[in-house]
């Protein structure tokens, strides 16, 4: 068992790691020796030269930018739409509510790829698309239904008889909410927040179609346009790639353990 | 406290209206463009049922349907197993589980456009002669490089691998917390009855994962069945029309040939299949909530 065991961990690492591996080496390998096929295993000799042509020689910091700014504008609209609804559907009483929650996941579960096509004429109408603001309206619709949903299932969890005692200590709604509420339910928001920040962050349909303007996209359109150039140096795309994973490994070590939590909460209790 | 709701209605208000504005009449919007003969630059005018009728009777449409079944049903099959095999090694794992589970998971968070780069240059015989390509020869396996990406079932495999790989993970971490579920008195009573490893796992914990098996494949299914980036990136639905599936078709067809009434039809089609499997998932995830 225990040899079965270490047989399957190592294949894991290895289905894991293999494409990980792939991506980093290709992107410390001069053009020849990709080109070339030479050293394809370990970049030797190793070089920071992709990483320097990208920086300086293409618009790939303007698209990291651009990313930046769609990522951080997006969380932040939605840690306060679905912090608020959140509490709403999980604390106060009022009619329809279980209606609410069920709405909340349906609308999670509607896929980008139906709505892109009339989504852009919306878009187009508003005079928002060719910029990023067309992105700071669109990825909401997908990022608060998922934080909502997240969410309303923390809120639920946190004891009610601390809100009730503040009550009791002639706290009003919004004092109980902001003094004894919010602080308890930090983590899960700075998680929620943090989902939002990756999901924006990894877009690319909506990105694709409603940004046409080479100065205004965002770093997945921005490496698909440079796979479709001429001559395109494969190293200075891989080198882009390591660039975007690693903010959001950085991110989600951060929030590991609850988010697997979370994860595994969303489809197992019960 | 009647004061609740206005409350709530204060603290919805703002998901309301991104619903409305930003869904439900896109949405709307997306029914009505269906029912008419849009083309980009000309005024729409309405047609009835016509892009269904046309749709259903055009051979491409039909291969297009074909290919998002093979793909789907493909990724999805190899996730479960993959995923059920993940969540027994970690679950017999003791040490460091915690480490390898993130480890694992780490395919989850990655830019889907940035894995179906990477996957297409390791199938893919240019530049270089990329991974697989590589490793058979140095293996002696191969005596030159193969062009799988050139083949329509080369590409087919190489885009349900990529897609596999971004999915198995959720599947395994998913799994696992079900594993942990199942009471150990089940697998005691198992093994007094004389039950060796594999009729335990038969009868154990596969009927103890049924649970987590039905929400996670629904999900998977709505996601995957919608796929656009990965086949995007990669193949571009090629070669010819051979990974083409519904996500990247309806594109194809409101983008480039600049139907758009049509391409919208394309995508309207799947409606009655996501209503089905988000009316399961939400029944599944709503009961366990309450």
């Amino acid at each position: 068992m225990k040899a079965l065991t270490i047989a399957g961990l190592v294949v894991f690492l290895l289905i894991t790691l293999v494409p990980f591996w792939w991506i980093a080496s290709m992107s410390f390998k001069t053009y020849e020796q990709i080109q070339f096929a030479q050293s394809i295993y370990v970049p030797r000799p190793f070089t920071w030269e992709n990483y320097t042509a990208l920086w300086t020689g293409s618009r790939f910091p303007l698209w990291l930018r651009n990313s930046l700014v769609t990522a951080f504008v997006v969380t932040a609209i939605t840690t306060v739409i679905a912090s608020l609804a959140g509490y709403a559907v999980a604390r106060l009483r009022f009619p329809g509510r279980e209606s609410v929650a069920s709405l909340i996941l349906i609308l999670y579960l509607v896929p980008p790829a139906l709505l892109f096509i009339p989504l852009y004429r919306v878009l187009a109408e508003l005079g928002a698309t060719n910029s990023l603001a067309a992105l700071f309206l669109s990825y909401p619709t997908f990022t608060v239904p998922f934080c909502t949903w997240l969410l309303i299932g923390f809120f639920k969890a946190l004891p009610k008889e601390l809100e009730e005692a503040a009550f009791v200590d002639g706290a009003t709604r919004t004092t109980a909410l902001i003094r004894v509420l919010l602080p308890l339910a930090a983590p899960g928001i700075v998680a929620s927040a943090i989902f939002a920040f990756t999901l924006s962050w990894n877009e690319f349909l909506y990105a694709l179609v409603f940004i046409q303007d080479e100065t205004s996209i965002t770093v997945p359109v921005g490496l698909n346009l440079l796979i479709y150039g001429d001559v395109f140096s494969w190293g200075q795309l891989m080198a882009a790639s390591v660039i975007t994973t690693l903010p959001v490994i950085a991110l989600y070590m951060f929030i590991q353990r609850w988010m697997v939590e979370g994860l595994a909460a969303g489809s197992v209790k019960g | 406290m009647p004061k609740d709701t206005l409350a709530a209605f204060l603290f919805l208000l703002p998901l309301f209206i991104l619903v409305v504005a930003l869904i439900a009449y896109p949405f709307y919007r997306a029914l009505w463009l269906s029912l008419t003969d849009k083309l980009v630059g000309y005024p729409e005018r309405f047609v009835g049922l016509q892009n269904y009728i046309y749709l259903l009777n055009d051979d491409t449409f039909r291969e297009v349907v074909r290919n998002t079944m093979v793909f789907t049903v493909g990724s999805v099959a190899a996730k479960v197993l993959t995923g059920l095999a993940m969540a027994l090694v970690l679950n017999h794992v003791w040490r460091w589980r915690n480490f390898f589970r993130g480890l694992f998971l780490l395919p989850w968070i990655t830019s889907s456009v940035i894995i179906a780069l990477t996957w297409r240059w390791m199938f893919d015989s240019f530049p270089g002669r990329g991974f697989f390509n590589s490793v058979l020869i140095d293996l002696g396996l191969l005596s030159g490089p193969i062009a799988f990406m050139a083949s329509p079932e080369g590409a087919m495999l190489a885009v349900i691998v990529a897609n596999w790989w971004r999915g198995f993970p959720f599947f395994g971490v998913s799994y696992l917390a079900g594993m942990q579920a199942i009471s150990l008195e089940l697998y005691d009573a198992a093994a007094v009855d004389g039950a060796g490893p594999w009729q335990r796992f038969w009868h154990v914990t596969l009927p103890g994962l049924k649970h987590v098996m039905v929400v996670t494949v629904v999900l998977s299914l709505i996601l995957t069945i919608n796929d656009f980036n990965i086949i995007y990136v990669m193949t571009r639905g090629g070669p010819g029309t051979a990974t083409q599936v519904l996500a990247t078709y309806s594109y194809e067809v409101a983008f480039n040939q600049l139907r758009w009434g049509r391409g919208v039809t394309v995508s309207i089609f799947l409606v009655p299949l996501l209503v089905v499997g988000i009316a399961l998932v939400s029944r599944y995830l709503l009961r366990e909530r309450n």
